[in-house]
């Protein structure tokens, strides 16, 4: 699929590895228009992309955006649902014996914003595809801790979630030309990875990962390109994660 | 200080074992969370064949808490 000339929308695009992914998709010739919570740090997003302020978890708001963005720009032909939240919370907190075991709020919380909003965005968006007969591609962020990670009970489960429905959707919609993939990047060297790990903590897994070092932004960037622009890739789940595993 | 639980300290929080002192607690150390505090628990009970309960893990929050704890529990420790 060629990404010059398409309309691609963007989650989560207006900071770290969702705006790498809107500025490299943008470089390529994309219509790029940014899908993001956070007005002010849409302000700031390149002047050739288009904005639209958007909370993903909820479905009614989704649906008016992709209704929104269709009419103005013709067709929605690439879905990137990049839009998350890293949470981490221990299963149980030996140190904490008044509230031991994860929280349940907490949890369904982390599930709404990572794994909700990815089957409402892409049912919003397929939707339109299918009734207007367009074919495209959606691509899905997952992450490394789909694998299982340690004290990251509700992301973990989240982000395995996104890759079973990826690859499940590739099987119900490939036969309309529309293609699913998922790429699942290990420990980018983002500001938010550098909010949530401690230094010590990320010098452990680069020394733990066969190439000795955290991935970078455009790295995952090129990812999502390379799985749009081929057209025999569908249903996979892309590990970029230097080697790592966890 | 006790050699072994030196060792055990060394490997449950990956220091080196020159770093480890009675004054050393968890806020000085980046990753003594909950997680860490299991296999801390888990490795003193084993070695020194003792059972921790919740008031105990809740004390060992620093070198000297844990050293207290172990010699409550009857553990010989070298000095």
């Amino acid at each position: 699929m060629k990404i010059e000339g398409a309309v691609v929308l963007v989650t989560g695009g207006a900071q770290g590895l969702g705006l790498a992914i809107a500025c490299h998709l943008s470089a390529l010739g994309a219509t790029v228009v940014v899908a993001d919570r956070n007005a002010d740090a849409m302000s700031s997003l390149p002047e050739q992309m288009g904005r639209y302020q958007l909370d993903v978890t909820r479905p009614d708001e989704a649906r008016k955006a992709v209704a929104d963005i269709t009419e103005q720009y013709g067709r929605i032909s690439i879905l990137v649902n990049n839009a998350g939240v890293i949470f981490s919370e221990p299963f149980v907190n030996i140190m904490n014996p008044a509230e031991m075991m994860h929280d349940y709020q907490r949890f369904r919380d982390s599930i709404t914003v990572n794994m909700d909003s990815v089957f409402i965005m892409t049912s919003a968006v397929v939707e339109k595809m299918v009734r207007s007969r367009t074919k495209g591609a959606i691509v899905n962020i997952s992450s490394i801790s789909a694998c299982g990670n340690e004290g990251q009970t509700a992301y973990s489960a989240a982000k395995a979630g996104v890759n079973a429905m990826t690859v499940t959707w590739s099987k119900e919609l490939g036969r309309l030309g529309i293609r699913c993939n998922v790429v699942a990047p290990g420990f980018i060297g983002t500001e938010s990875t550098h909010r949530a790990l401690k230094e010590t903590t990320l010098k452990h897994i680069k020394e733990s990962t066969p190439l000795r070092r955290l991935g970078e932004a455009q790295e995952v960037a090129q990812a999502v390109s390379s799985v749009i622009e081929n057209d025999f890739i569908n249903g996979v789940v892309l590990n970029l994660n230097g080697g790592l595993t966890i | 200080m006790d050699k072994k639980l030196t060792t055990i300290l060394a490997d449950v929080f990956g220091l080196r074992e020159s770093e480890i002192h009675p004054d050393l607690n968890k806020e000085y150390v980046d990753n003594w969370d909950s997680l860490k505090q299991m296999d801390l628990v888990l490795s003193l009970e084993r070695e020194y064949d003792i059972a921790l309960e919740i008031p105990d893990i809740l004390k060992m929050a620093s070198v000297s808490g844990i050293i207290e704890v172990l010699k409550e529990k009857g553990a010989t420790l070298e000095d």
